[in-house]
């Protein structure tokens, strides 16, 4: 990414970005950007689902009908033919509207999962999907906490279809379609770290109208896309019991341990093996 | 994690050491059950 | 120029040997083949609809259930049921218990088909097989998966039991010098192949490990590993008790009659193995049921459902084999193998399928087109086994090579004699 893109983007953090005190400025060098991430405010968003539009025009997706609220009459997700959907929720601070789609996990479940490295993360932070290396196994659809990546059942050459945050767009310095389309600013694209000081800021400010807790701060290990709400996250379907373990950390001692067996293991049936021999000989 | 209190993991450890102790128990005497009759010599 | 026409010779014989074996022998018109061979030709049919139309024309799997029963059943519980042939072959040449020689050849030919045809059938399961070889050949390696190292251990370790395998192939096909040096790779092979099976056993229940929050929490542990490996080893043994009972049957006039009063003596040893095993496996359950202190969960119909597993498919059949063996009946110890049979299917089926994303609103079953398929796998495979039993030296004893020539006073390593 040149400079110039860089600040284009880095413009839309805002104030915050501004308020940040410069000595927290992370040492990033051009091997390691932070990653990117895209924080919705739930209080913000009006239901319109502009974003479910641009989302399906941006990956040629069967574009839906967003004049039709009788969808909205039930809590929908993500599909092999939509990557997003915004859902309604009746709450005790009236209807409000919540944007679902891939989370963007810092330390991702399906791409610890994907033999064949069709799940990938990107430096930026986008987890993609590779359609000629993967092999269909579903295996990411398993390990996934929050279901996303979704399978195409009824063809002969499926895919995976999740979304992508818009990587190509980024890759052209552009923001994600879905934000981009946002009339109220209900998305903001930005680096974590500075999509975190906003958070924090219109919590501190606006006590009163927002539960203190930014979902995506630490769940599943912290994840690129943050939320925040005026109820509790369990009203708005979001899971609050996943833990804030990040998933790949579950089958790394096992994985850690596979060499071990391999070294020590053989060596031990060999000994068994040496020692019963001199027991039948004797 | 919003939580501001203590948590021991270790609640169930006692139990867990009683049932160990029932299981060495158990074992011996599964195995003696196993080897069958005691023959005379 | 002599050895290439000595090989030349040799091949010819070989093809006239292997047209005349490969005639079908016996009765056409069996009960078994009566009911397999039209289930195998819809399953084919089956097969070919899956292939063109995808996944979802045959199965009832969902964006919630992206794993059924051709994963659940086929493969998971398959390559448990497999665990006879590492369990014997480590009793026999690490351990040197002669006592379970004889049934080394169809224990560790029933596993090498089962790992043939059931994590074979992992293969009709893959949205898009013609990837398969992505892991395998390095263009995309994905070492951070559990599931790269289960699809390469299950490769390297079929490789191993066909090692394993092969003297009986050579003995079969009259290759006197071949036989000699596959014999000699036995003891390695062994080695190896436990060591693989002990990883990929518990590698299938590592797969579930980062199904942490879809999995009822009764069946989900961090010890998952440490269970599948547990189970596998009475899975295994439970399997060679029932499918060595059987061949007993169906292949009597292969087995020598004076044997008989032996295998009897096998089956008590073998239920000793699985007595000791389902014990522990029983007690690690307990353990982890106390420590996850699961006694709140136990209330309602998964609780109910947990406790027929544990009590009624694995203490009980401990109990009968227990019994079984200390009374000397062969009997009770069938039963027991059954019994503990069916608990492995249950546990298998309830962690990967049944309490899997236990909260779904719309629950998984198989589709009448997933249990044909299956079906189809299993008769294939003992139509396979069946083909090999009746020519190949594995469950008579003939042992003693055609003697066309003679070796300079080397007799045949007694490997896997």
């Amino acid at each position: 990414m040149n400079r110039r893109g860089f600040l284009k983007l880095a413009g839309v953090a805002g104030a915050a970005a501004a308020a940040r005190p410069a000595s927290a400025a992370p040492a990033s060098s051009p091997d390691s950007p932070e990653f990117w991430g895209v924080l919705v405010d739930t209080t913000r968003c009006i239901g319109c689902r502009a974003c479910e539009r641009s989302c399906s025009i941006a990956h040629d997706l069967p574009v839906p009908d967003i004049e039709n609220d009788d969808l909205l009459e039930h809590e929908r997700t993500t599909s092999d033919r939509q990557w997003m959907v915004v859902n309604r929720f009746e709450t005790s601070k009236g209807e409000v509207f919540v944007k679902k789609q891939c989370m963007h996990c810092w330390q991702p479940a399906c791409t610890a999962a994907c033999l064949t490295n069709a799940m990938h993360k990107t430096r930026k932070g986008p987890v993609i999907w590779h359609p000629d290396k993967c092999m269909g196994c579903r295996f990411c659809m398993v390990s996934c906490p929050f279901e996303i990546p979704k399978f195409e059942y009824n063809s002969w050459n499926p895919k995976i279809q999740k979304c992508n945050m818009c990587f190509e767009r980024l890759e052209d310095d552009k923001k994600p379609a879905c934000v981009e389309s946002c009339p109220t600013d209900a998305l903001m694209f930005g680096r974590k770290r500075d999509l975190m000081e906003i958070a924090r800021v219109r919590i501190y400010n606006h006590p009163d109208k927002y539960v203190h807790k930014i979902y995506g701060e630490h769940e599943v290990g912290g994840t690129g896309w943050l939320y925040l709400a005026a109820v509790p996250f369990e009203e708005l379907g979001f899971r609050t019991d996943l833990g804030t373990t990040p998933y790949p950390e579950f089958t790394r001692d096992f994985l850690y341990g596979v060499p071990l067996v391999l070294f020590g293991l053989p060596a031990l049936l060999l000994g068994l093996s040496l020692l019963a021999e001199r027991d039948s000989e004797s | 994690m919003e939580t501001y209190y203590y948590v021991n993991i270790f609640e169930t450890k006692g139990l867990e050491y009683l049932l160990l102790m029932a299981f060495l128990v158990l074992f011996v005497l599964l195995v003696k059950y196993l080897q069958g009759p005691r023959k005379l010599p | 120029m002599a050895d290439t026409r000595d090989l030349g010779r040799e091949l010819r014989r070989f093809g006239k040997f292997l047209r005349s074996e490969a005639r079908p022998r016996g009765k056409l018109l069996t009960p078994f083949n009566v009911i397999s061979i039209p289930v195998i030709l819809l399953g084919i049919g089956i097969l070919v609809v899956r292939f063109t139309k995808g996944l979802g024309s045959v199965t009832n799997l969902s964006q919630e259930f992206p794993w059924g029963f051709w994963i659940g059943f086929d493969v998971v519980t398959g390559v448990a049921f497999a665990g006879g042939a590492y369990a014997i072959t480590f009793a026999v040449y690490v351990m040197k218990l002669e006592k379970y020689h004889p049934i080394v050849r169809p224990a560790v030919l029933s596993g090498l088909l089962a790992y043939v045809f059931y994590a074979g059938a992992l293969v009709l399961d893959l949205g898009r097989p013609w990837h398969i070889i992505n892991p395998i050949i390095g263009n995309s390696f994905g070492y951070n998966s559990v599931l790269f190292l289960v699809s390469w251990h299950f490769m390297l370790y079929m490789l191993a039991e066909l090692v394993e395998f092969s003297p009986v192939i050579a003995e079969w096909a009259g290759w006197r010098r071949l036989r000699r040096i596959l014999g000699a790779l036995t003891v390695g092979t062994v080695i190896f192949g436990v060591t693989l099976s002990s990883l990929h056993q518990s590698g299938l229940g590592a797969l579930f490990l980062m199904a942490k929050s879809k999995i009822h929490p009764l069946w989900y542990s961090e010890f998952i590993p440490i269970f599948f490996l547990v189970s596998s080893i009475f899975a295994g043994l439970s399997m060679i008790i029932v499918e060595g009972t059987i061949s007993h049957r169906v292949f009597k006039d292969q087995i020598d009659p004076a044997k008989h009063h032996s295998f009897e003596d096998i089956i008590l040893g073998l239920g000793k193995g699985a007595a000791i095993s389902l014990f522990v496996y029983y007690f690690f359950k307990l353990l982890t049921f106390i420590h996850d202190r699961h006694w709140k969960l136990l209330t309602d119909g998964w609780g109910i459902w947990y406790l027929v597993e544990i009590l009624g498919f694995v203490l009980l059949p401990c109990v009968l084999f227990a019994y079984g063996v200390r009374n000397r009946s062969v009997g009770t110890v069938r039963v027991a193998a059954v019994m503990a049979l069916v608990g492995i299917v249950l546990n298998r089926l309830n962690t990967s399928v049944i309490a899997y994303n236990w909260t779904a609103a719309v629950r998984y079953f198989p589709s009448w087109q997933e249990i044909v398929v299956t079906l189809m796998v299993i008769f294939t495979e003992i139509w396979v086994f069946r083909w090999i039993v009746l020519r190949m030296p594995v469950l008579r004893e003939a042992h003693e090579l055609p003697t066309r020539r003679t070796t300079a006073g080397n007799p045949v390593p007694s490997a896997i004699a």
